[in-house]
């Protein structure tokens, strides 16, 4: 009798399956769409980011999909910021779990880089900040927590940062928001018979996400347009390009503008990497659409999402074939629309090969079935193993070789590099790749060289990261760190006391630290309560103006704080009434 | 070939969902927590129950929140017929704020639960059932005695929308009222993961 019941329930969750596929398979057929969902914005520098876990109704019928949001139910807002300002991040971890934020692309401090040392708990306020350096362009943020990125990542945590400066302000480019100036963020899932999105056994999801919308449709005007496109895929590359084969303009890549457009009719857009384009629509008639499509079939193997499999662990529906990422409809021009291509966008003076004084070399090694997972030179991460020391202000060449199975994304914090060879090869490197990048494509059979200069935070004990960005390589194991270490520096290693005052204690509002000792200074505090429950993570905090204790609730404290020269820590305990 | 392959298979799916029902159809033990009105509640209180819906929830998750209507409404029902809803908090309370016992009871009482909202302090209740997430749903029978596991996994297939919902617990607890094996008997829960300390 058991039997049967089960084999009615399997019966019955297989239909339910099918009929999901139908209902997919439906839509793209009836051409129904979905509105383009923008994220919402946020200026200043001041920026309030709440991760949370919430749900959503992804699948037009069913179940709501359990997912993972920033101050909403799927991705978080667009922070716009300017260079020269600084920064003030107060982020919020109301997951049921831990999790890191890294600001991708950005060259800030290894303490403020929100990788898988700087862990927020649940319930804990981090205040990162930092002075934006970074030239004008499209940076994200995102979950950074080793062994469960994947997981975060695919629950849809994550947000664009778009950098504002002087030199892109000055140029006449689309950048309305929402409006000319579009941020597209590039992913696919898979779900389960109760819509609920697979995470296990799984690199590629079935269905496109285009901004969370599934058959995403958008209006653009009829005149210059500017995307600003995000691979936040787990795996999948996507070979991009218009239904019509219009030539299109790659104006900026991951780190900021090109010297000037480079006019293409597809580009590759692996996971990590950013660009923007412009599209010319002047000449299309309003009511007229056309779409932005991954042409991903007749990949060579080796290509991310090119494999041949519709299911199972490397399968997918979207494999191996042209799937529309986003449909067009041209909308009536809006005032002041921007009618040209500037034939120059920026002055930048790239780093070359001859410039660097150290070369270091990194293999991709691994990822065979059954033995070890893919790794950098045999050896999988660990988090107390620091792999590469730089020195402050150098610069160096890095070449990574990829003489295994499968293409990968390299992506390094705290740098914007110059990619100056492929195979040995400085014409190997694409014109559409020939801006700052953050992420590089290292194909299968090739090894590719960048170079970049480590200047500005010297920390010898925080890291930054180097890994695959696919993050279920990233999880396994397929990443380094490096710190960057100042030679000229005094190292102060003394075992004397640190003498601090806390005051008022009681506090209310504000605690007030202060150092006997004025050439001393924090490098981190954290403030737990009475059970050991981290409340406040603090990366070299301003303690001039007191640390804001307005979050805590009446009780009993515990500060530690790290001194900046000779990281010794001090913890005292405080009282908030 | 062909055949023994099938008979391969069959004997497989036998085996398999064999050890799916010993698991499934496993016993419980009574258990006795602390509800939000101070006093313990034990199974054991119930004389006359003939089963329970345990649900294991807690304060803080989104999807969790979605539910509590649905908790009164199968309570209200069920309990008439002798198998009351049980709700059980197993968070780890150290590692989430939000689920101490004081904010059990302000949730409770704002809400207005009409049924025991249990606090599962050391986890063991939470370990017992073996439950993942916020929200699940268990429905336990009694037979010779003992507490057996007749349905595990979601409450119903839409958090959202109660109108459009089937109800998982409804249909369990109905067909054991009369008489009839849980012809779905475990559903995929899900929701907010429920972390045990080790």
């Amino acid at each position: 009798m058991n039997l049967m019941y089960k084999i009615n329930k399997i019966m019955r969750n297989s239909l339910l399956i099918l009929g999901l596929i139908i209902l997919f398979n439906s839509n793209a057929s009836a051409q129904s769409y979905n509105t383009l969902w923008i994220p919402d914005t946020l200026t200043g520098t001041n920026f309030n980011l709440t991760i949370k876990d919430t749900f959503a109704q992804i699948v037009n019928t069913g179940n709501q999909t359990i997912t993972g949001g920033i101050n909403n139910k799927f991705w978080g807002p667009t922070l716009f910021i300017n260079q020269g300002q600084t920064v003030h991040m107060n982020v919020t971890n109301n997951l049921n779990d831990s999790t890191t934020i890294h600001w991708h692309g950005m060259h800030l401090p290894a303490v403020m880089d929100g990788g898988p040392h700087q862990v927020i708990p649940p319930g804990t306020l981090w205040q990162p900040y930092w002075n934006v350096t970074n030239k004008a362009g499209t940076y994200w943020y995102h979950p950074h927590l080793h062994e469960m990125t994947l997981e975060h990542v695919t629950k849809g945590i994550g947000g664009f940062i778009i950098v504002r400066d002087a030199e892109e302000s000055a140029l006449n480019l689309p950048r309305k928001y929402g409006v000319d100036d579009i941020p597209i963020v590039l992913t696919s899932r898979r779900y389960d018979a109760n819509n609920q999105f697979v995470t296990q056994a799984t690199t590629y999801g079935d269905y496109m996400l285009t901004n969370g919308t599934p058959d995403a449709a958008v209006s653009l005007p009829k005149q210059w347009v500017r995307l600003r496109i995000l691979n936040a895929e787990i795996e999948r590359g996507y070979n991009l390009g218009f239904s019509d084969n219009r030539t299109f303009y790659i104006i900026s890549n991951d780190g900021g503008l090109l010297n000037a457009p480079v006019a293409v009719t597809r580009v590759k857009l692996m996971v990590g990497e950013r660009i923007e384009i412009l599209v010319n629509l002047s000449n299309d008639l309003v009511g007229t659409s056309l779409n932005l499509k991954a042409y991903n079939s007749g990949q060579t193997f080796g290509f991310p999402g090119g494999e041949p499999a519709s299911a199972g662990q490397f399968g997918s529906l979207l494999n191996n074939v042209d799937f529309n990422v986003l449909h067009i409809n041209v909308a009536a021009t809006t005032a002041n629309p921007v009618t040209s291509l500037p034939a120059t966008l920026a002055n930048n003076s790239y780093w070359t090969a001859n410039d660097a004084t150290v070369s270091r070399s990194i293999t991709i090694t691994n990822g065979n079935a059954g033995g070890p997972a893919f790794n950098f030179d045999n050896q999988s991460f660990q988090l107390n193993y620091i792999n590469k020391t730089v020195n402050l202000n150098t610069i160096e060449k890095w070449t990574v070789t990829n003489n295994n199975i499968f293409g990968h994304t390299f992506h390094i914090h705290d740098v914007q590099f110059k990619i100056v060879d492929r195979n040995g090869n400085a014409n190997g490197v694409g014109n559409y790749e020939s801006g700052w990048k953050d992420v590089m494509y290292v194909p299968k059979g090739e090894s590719v060289s960048f170079v970049a200069k480590f200047d500005d935070y010297a920390d010898a004990i925080h890291p930054f990261m180097y890994h695959c960005h696919f993050s279920n390589h990233e999880d396994d194991g397929m990443m380094g760190q490096f710190v960057v270490t100042d030679i000229n520096s005094v190292n102060e290693i003394s075992k004397e006391e640190i003498p601090i005052t806390l005051f008022p204690n009681p506090a209310h509002d504000k605690l007030f630290v202060e150092f006997k000792n004025q050439a001393q200074s924090a490098y981190y505090v954290s403030i737990k309560d009475f059970l050991g429950r981290t409340k406040l993570m603090l990366p070299q905090p301003y303690l001039k103006d007191g640390i804001d204790i307005s979050s805590l609730s009446k009780g009993v404290y515990t500060i530690s704080i790290t001194e900046k020269g000779s990281k010794q820590v001090v913890t005292k305990t405080f009282i908030v009434n | 070939m062909k055949s023994a392959i099938t008979i391969s298979v069959c004997l497989l799916l036998i085996v398999v969902f064999g050890s799916f029902n010993l698991t499934l159809e496993k016993r419980v033990d009574n258990f006795t927590l602390r509800n939000v009105n101070g006093k313990n509640v034990s199974t054991q209180d119930y004389k006359d129950a003939k089963g329970f819906i345990v649900i294991f929830t807690c304060n803080h998750c989104p999807f969790a929140k979605l539910y509590t209507n649905r908790f009164n409404e199968l309570n209200t029902k069920y309990s008439n017929l002798n198998v009351p809803l049980i709700a059980i908090n197993s968070m780890d309370t150290l590692m989430y704020e939000e689920e101490t016992f004081e904010l059990m009871q302000l949730k409770a009482k704002k809400e207005k639960f009409n049924f025991p909202y249990l606090q599962d302090l050391t986890q063991a209740v939470g370990k017992l059932f073996e439950a993942q997430h916020t929200p699940m749903a268990f429905v336990i029978w009694k037979e010779n005695n003992e507490w057996i596991i007749k349905y595990k996994g979601a409450v119903d297939d839409n958090g959202a929308h109660p109108k459009l919902a089937n109800s998982y617990i409804s249909k369990a607890v109905d067909e054991l009222l009369n008489g009839k094996p849980v012809s779905n008997s475990e559903t995929e829960s899900f929701g907010c993961a429920i972390f045990y300390r080790k």
